[in-house]
């Protein structure tokens, strides 16, 4: 899911790095700096899932993890994102750097709107419930990513559609696997460490 | 403190991240190659071993930027064309989705007169045979008259040529060799022990700010 260097336009770079920015922003304003090892750990967890490669479809796709990163993170996604991306650009040559603002809001903006579509329903105490909308987040994660990517992609003069079915095909397998790995996930951690579960926003002051 | 108890379930994500590293490192990133063999140059587009890239564009420019020629990989993400001039190549191999990446051919890695060597060794060939047979002759009667005269351009394409052959396969290795593949471990823990740094850097400064 990584826009390499030299294809996207300026302006595109522009705005997907001012997005990243804000919400970078917001995300490190948010943050509860005592859970700092978590965000770190997930992002540890992001940064190797990108080595994960599923070999169907007609391009190379790899796990990418930030349904699971916006579900736990919430708005932290986007700090955490930003330096996995910027490890991932430098010692793998993933993306770039002058891409980073737009692959980093490619991934962490869909993270937070998961967070606040899915959050909820994912932490319930319904089981069924807390399954199907992990999986959903997991996967329409992913989704949303990738029609973000086509969206930036149809300024570079590919038409919207054949790139946005394109990823879609490409990225299917991926999302149902993340769909199921950020659904045991979550179970796993429901039963092991609940505490785990509470987003890492720092509480108001009292 | 809370964070002791976080750090066993923390742990837990840490060797989730690790079975995660141990599947085969493979990147997602599109890598190529190019090498000469002869008077073509052969190109490699593949986002790992295994994965090549299929239809994938390809476009040849010049030093001075000028697009000189372009086409698609096949299936097997090779693509081959004939040395259009001698100069430093740029290869531009876009593939689906937003990945692109470029090699150097430069153009003391190209032989001399490419343009040139493809007639000269089709006249070769008889020469050779000629050449052969004069010399087994020769070496099984020492009397007989000298070995017919072969002009130096015959005998320079001849050598061209048998050199070409025997190298083959050792460039074939050189290339693949030479042919950058993904990250390794180094790079991996590498990575991990960054984030871990700037974690340790942040929480220092942090807890500086506290006091």
């Amino acid at each position: 899911m990584h826009i390499s260097e030299g294809v996207l336009s300026t302006p595109v770079l522009l705005v997907g790095a001012a997005v990243a920015v804000a919400g970078t922003a917001v995300g490190l304003k948010k943050l509860d700096y005592d859970r700092l090892p978590q965000v770190a750990v997930l992002t540890s967890a992001f940064f190797v899932a990108s080595l994960v490669h599923v070999p169907i479809g007609p391009s190379s796709v790899h796990l990418i993890l930030n349904g699971l990163m916006g579900l736990l993170l919430g708005w932290a996604a986007f700090p955490a994102i930003l330096v996995g991306l910027i490890l991932q650009a430098v010692l793998f040559q993933f993306g770039g750097l002058t891409v980073l603002g737009a692959n980093t809001t490619a991934m962490a903006l869909p993270a937070v709107i998961c967070h606040y579509a899915l959050g909820k329903a994912a932490r319930s105490d319904m089981r069924a419930l807390s399954v199907s909308a992990s999986f959903l987040a997991g996967a329409g994660a992913i989704l949303l990513g990738g029609l973000l990517m086509a969206a930036a992609l149809v300024f570079t003069g590919e038409s919207f559609w054949p790139v946005a079915r394109l990823v879609l095909v490409a990225h299917l397998p991926v999302m149902v696997i993340e769909g199921v790995f950020v659904a045991v996930c979550i179970q796993f951690l429901k039963q092991v460490r609940p505490e785990l579960l509470e987003i890492v926003y720092a509480k108001p002051s009292s | 403190m809370p964070s002791l108890r976080l750090n066993s379930g923390l742990a837990v994500l840490v060797v989730m991240a690790c079975l995660l590293a141990a599947s085969p490192a493979l990147a997602h990133k599109v890598y190529v190659y190019a090498w000469v063999e002869g008077d073509r140059i052969h190109v490699d587009g593949y986002f790992s071993r295994s994965r090549k890239v299929q239809g994938g564009l390809v476009e040849v420019f010049g030093p001075d930027g000028a697009k000189l020629l372009e086409g698609k990989t096949d299936d097997q993400g090779a693509f081959s064309f004939k040395i259009p001039q001698k100069a430093d190549l740029k290869i531009v191999l876009t593939a689906s989705m937003g990945h692109k990446n470029d090699y150097t051919i430069r153009a003391d890695e190209l032989p001399a007169g490419s343009a040139a060597s493809s007639p000269a060794r089709v006249q070769a060939r008889p020469t050779a045979k000629a050449g052969a047979e004069s010399a087994a002759a020769s070496a099984e009667t020492p009397a007989a008259p000298v070995a017919p005269e072969i002009d130096e351009a015959r005998l320079r394409a001849l050598l061209d040529q048998a050199l070409d052959r025997k190298l083959e396969p050792l460039m074939r290795a050189v290339a693949q060799a030479n042919e950058p593949h993904g990250p390794g471990l180094t790079e991996i823990l590498g990575g991990l022990g960054y984030i871990v740094g700037i974690m340790g850097i942040v929480l220092y400064l942090r807890s500086r700010g506290k006091q």
